[in-house]
């Protein structure tokens, strides 16, 4: 009751002291801002990388040909490795019980394609019907690569939303001949939407012919880029790695010394390099935000030592009906709680709107959740009692008797 | 005694001043207090009048002597204790008014009822202020009213706890006469229904209204006297009242 009828008290003054309550709130406010845009942001990127990981699987591994690279480029450009092998692949599934299904492929960077006079660049691959399953990645109108389309090294191919849209618009492009290189293909399907790759990349951007055509028929090769491989769970899989590597050196003859000429990925390894494409928690932003709301309940403990200053004779007064000691201290620590408070409110409502405006202008990834608006509230609450502690002190010990002076 | 509320033993009080050294506000000061008294206090300035009101008000402690309040001794109250016995026994006039600014009538009478454990707080407020004549005035602000309602309000605040004592420092000090002989009659007013009341004037008129006389000098009480006949505050009112009349 008595404490209820303090906290009223308490709101009261700040409502008599607007401007004061106002310069105290604009601190806090700042700092909360900050902080909340850093913790959307960095949600944001951590979310997109999980995000992305999920895309390659966390139960898959990718066999890349040539080491020391992630995903995509080989080691050095221009010097193709060619030890990857479809025997290898097949060997792999074949040795090692963990492994449920392979992908095998290979692909060409910037193929030309076109459709009469309209023509663009994407990522032509060479893959296996096992592709879709493997990588969860099916047609969305059409139909997939077929044992048979392999077997008769047909010239069909599945296209992505991106190509799709670049030669034919919103037309159906289904069962429509293109010329990949100076190739020409039927279009079977369109590939489901992937967005963007671990890397960032355009994974729509795409055209996918069976992997027999594109060895024989179009780069005119025997070896692999990669083959991705799906596992029948993901414990264990730093050991299925190492045995994959293991056999692919015996095979490859690799003696003790030289380096591999291969790269096993695992998910951690994609999680690793998702994250630093997407920059997660940036440790000097949210130190910045730390900095602004110390500023900021540094800023409250000042007026609130002067509000207590020019607000002696209150105190006195209060002391001399009846407030005791703990009383003023609770008024006190009340009044720049929930200054801070409501300044960490309204910061966590601005600094979810500047997260947004960097969202919609900048299209960074955010995510505004439960955590970082509780993050919020808590810190500028905490704040506020940090801060109005000494200055709450201060005025509790003033004796009644100032009053009357 | 049954009737005793306030029992003070040769009570002193030594300010540490400056250069100057030490002033020895109040020297071995004795009294009682019992209930029903309407006593003043008097003296020249600077003897210690306000130092002596403030030892039995509780407001601050003495350097020397003993103030028993209902029997109990009041320096070895604890912060709480003491709290709660300002809160519920002692009511306090100041000459300055000390209200609230920016803090309607109404809610200055509530402030010592925030402290205490009472309920419906404002409706006690506001009979308090209709005690006092100001039921028409409890959304007014200090700024809004004049020195006399101010005081007025001050006492309100002062009664509204039902105290068992009210100390009043000079409460006319800063007074006209018809604003103090208003205060006046509402002390005399209040005394009637049973209250006990001290307070400090320097004016001798203002100290014949009341029942007893304690005169002070250099900090030492030099008399203390009843006084039997006290002066009507109200009929003198009223002679202001239609003088005022008359020159209009
Ligand atoms: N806080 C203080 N520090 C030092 N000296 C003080 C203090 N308060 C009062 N005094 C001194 O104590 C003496 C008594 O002061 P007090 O205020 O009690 O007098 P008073 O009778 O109320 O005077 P007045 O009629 O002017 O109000 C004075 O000499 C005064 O200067
Ligand atoms: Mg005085």
């Amino acid at each position: 009751m008595k404490t209820k009828r303090i906290i009223l008290n308490a709101l009261k003054n700040l409502a008599k002291y607007k401007l004061r309550s106002f310069l105290m709130m604009i601190g806090i406010v700042i700092g909360i801002v900050a902080l909340t845009m850093v913790i959307s942001v960095g949600l944001g990127a951590k979310n997109l990388v999980m995000e992305r990981v999920k895309k390659f699987g966390l139960e898959s591994l990718m066999v890349r040909a040539g080491a020391g690279s992630l995903m995509g480029q080989q080691s050095s450009p221009g010097q193709q490795i060619t030890t990857l092998t479809l025997e290898d692949a097949e060997y792999l599934k074949h040795e090692i019980g963990s492994i449920k299904e392979i992908a095998p492929f290979n692909s060409k960077g910037n193929s030309n394609i076109s459709y009469f006079e309209k023509s663009t660049t994407a990522l032509l691959l060479g893959a296996t019907p096992s592709w879709a399953y493997v990588w969860n990645w099916d047609v969305s109108d059409g139909e997939f690569i077929t044992d048979e389309d392999m077997t008769s090294l047909n010239r069909i191919c599945l296209i992505g939303p991106t190509v799709r849209k670049e030669l034919f618009g919103e037309n159906n492009p289904i069962g429509e001949q293109i010329q990949i290189g100076n190739v020409q293909f039927e279009i079977k399907g369109i590939l489901v939407s992937k967005g963007s790759s671990p890397g960032g990349g355009d994974m729509d951007n795409r055209i996918m012919i069976p992997l027999s055509t594109f060895m024989r028929r179009v780069a005119n090769v025997d070896y692999l880029a990669g083959i991705k491989i799906l596992l029948n769970s993901s414990a264990g899989i730093n050991k299925t790695s190492e045995e994959i590597n293991s056999l692919l050196r015996e095979r490859h003859k690799l003696a003790d010394g030289i380096p591999d000429d291969f790269a096993v990925i695992t998910p951690t390894e994609v999680t690793k390099m998702a994250e630093k494409i997407a920059g997660t928690f940036n440790l000097f932003l949210v130190l910045l935000a730390g900095i602004s709301l110390i500023t900021g309940g540094v800023v409250v403990a000042n007026i609130m030592f002067i509000s207590v200053n020019e607000r002696k004779k209150e105190i006195g007064l209060r002391k001399a009906v009846g407030a005791n000691t703990k009383d003023i201290m609770n008024q006190f620590l009340f009044e720049s709680s929930a200054v801070t408070l409501m300044g960490g409110l309204v910061g966590i409502i601005l600094g979810a709107v500047g997260a947004k405006i960097l969202n919609l202008i900048m299209q960074m990834p955010i995510s505004i959740s439960w955590g970082s608006i509780l993050i919020g509230v808590i810190s500028s609450t905490i704040i506020g009692v940090i801060a109005g502690m000494q200055p709450a002190r201060r005025a509790a010990k003033l004796q009644p008797i100032e009053t009357l002076r | 005694m049954e009737n005793l509320i306030i029992k003070a033993n040769g009570l002193s009080k030594i300010y540490n001043k400056d250069a100057n050294g030490e002033v020895a506000a109040l020297r071995n000061v004795s009294l009682d207090i019992r209930k029903g008294e309407l006593i003043a206090i008097m003296g020249a300035s600077g003897s210690g009048k306000s130092t002596l009101m403030n030892l039995l008000g509780c407001l601050d402690k003495p350097s020397a002597g003993t103030l028993l309040f209902d029997d109990v001794e009041v320096s070895k109250l604890g912060d709480r204790e003491l709290a709660l016995l300002r809160n519920k026994k002692i009511g306090f006039v100041f000459q300055s008014y000390n209200l609230l600014a920016r803090t309607s009538a109404l809610e200055n009478v509530e402030l010592p009822l925030i402290y205490s454990d009472k309920v419906n707080i404002s409706k006690l407020a506001k009979d308090a202020l209709d005690a006092v004549g100001l039921a028409d005035r409890i959304h007014h602000h200090p700024g809004e009213l004049s020195g006399g309602q101010q005081q007025r309000v001050a006492i309100a605040r002062a009664l509204v706890n039902d105290p068992d004592i009210i100390f009043a420092d000079e409460p006319t000090g800063n007074l006209d006469t018809k604003s103090s002989y208003e205060i006046i009659t509402l002390f005399q007013k209040l005394n009637e229904e049973g209250r006990t009341i001290v307070l400090v004037t320097h004016e001798q008129d203002i100290a014949e209204h009341t029942k007893r006389i304690i005169k002070i000098s250099d900090g030492r009480i030099v008399s203390d006297e009843l006084n039997n006949s006290p002066k009507n505050a109200e009929s003198e009112l009223n002679k202001i009242l239609k003088e005022v009349q008359n020159e209009n």
